[in-house]
């Protein structure tokens, strides 16, 4: 379940374009001929990139028919950190026990060498 | 600042090189050769690989330790399992290993880990440095820009780890 809201999330931010709308938004809601202004793009087009991004979740529209306004909507995003934040930990923790574990093996070997080279 | 438990849990370093790497950096209180063979044989791996705590196991770990050869791993936790698979792609016992990784929920994301090994002291220094196809995977991995302020306290991570160790035989 996470992973596939994790995958939309993902797809819809791998586009330059729609980076940049989301940053737009960050400063407050915005009209679609708002957002259109700073690209060299035709309405339908960032009408589409906005399908997308409202498909993943990433921003919502207003309902009022003139104007309908764009916001942004925080929680993929932080779905997304959640995940990042959890990815490196594992690596965090992976050289714990790592670091646990060659002390293991380093016991296990002078055990087995245990005649050379006694332990003090 | 809190005595930590692990004594090289200081050592552990991330960077951003470029805008498509990680680097994690730690020290090793072991010998080169033995840190090469935790990380190249299952029957080590799989005993400090994706073992986030107690709770959790590798029930899959394979190794075809050759250039060409593949690799895959599953940790098995409480909220389910998370596999991982790649291609050795460089190997040079025992200093340098390079090998793909995708992690199974997104096939199209592959990155490219390369592990060196160097001495320092009698100690080992690792170093991996994950190479991500795109600035924006990239960030993510890492979560900038998206939630500022996160930080997270290594030492106390460090310790919980510690504690499991001690707690497990």
């Amino acid at each position: 379940m996470a992973a596939d809201q994790l995958s939309t999330t993902f797809a819809a931010l791998a586009d330059p374009t729609r980076r940049a709308i989301l940053a737009r938004l960050s400063s407050g809601e915005c009209s679609v001929t708002e957002l259109a202004e700073p690209f060299e793009m035709s309405m339908p087009a960032v009408s589409k990139h906005l399908r997308v991004l409202e498909r993943a979740g990433l921003i919502a529209r207003g309902r009022e028919a003139q104007w309908r306004p764009c916001r942004l909507e925080p929680a993929p995003l932080k779905e997304v950190a959640a995940w990042a934040e959890r990815y490196r930990h594992i690596w965090e923790r992976r050289f714990d026990r790592l670091d646990g574990y060659l002390q293991e093996m380093k016991a296990a070997k002078e055990k087995k060498h245990g005649r050379k080279q006694r332990r003090k | 600042m809190a005595v930590s438990s692990a004594a090289n849990s200081d050592s552990f370093k991330t960077t951003t090189p470029s805008d498509r790497e990680i680097v994690m950096t730690r020290l090793f209180d072991a010998p080169r050769d033995l840190v090469f063979e935790a990380m190249s044989r299952p029957e080590h791996v799989r005993r400090w690989w994706g073992l986030l705590d107690e709770r959790y196991s590798v029930p899959v770990c394979e190794i075809d330790f050759r250039v060409g050869g593949a690799w895959r791993f599953v940790s098995r936790g409480p909220q389910g399992e998370a596999g991982f698979h790649g291609i050795y792609r460089e190997i040079d016992a025992p200093e340098r290993i390079v090998f793909t990784e995708i992690f199974d929920p997104f096939p199209d994301v592959e990155s490219v880990v390369t592990s060196v090994l160097k001495e320092e002291n009698g100690k080992t220094r690792f170093t991996v440095t994950c190479l991500y196809p795109s600035l924006e995977v990239r960030n993510m991995v890492l979560g900038t820009g998206m939630e500022g302020g996160a930080a997270i306290s290594y030492d106390r991570l460090e310790e919980v780890a510690a504690g499991l160790q001690r707690a497990t035989p």
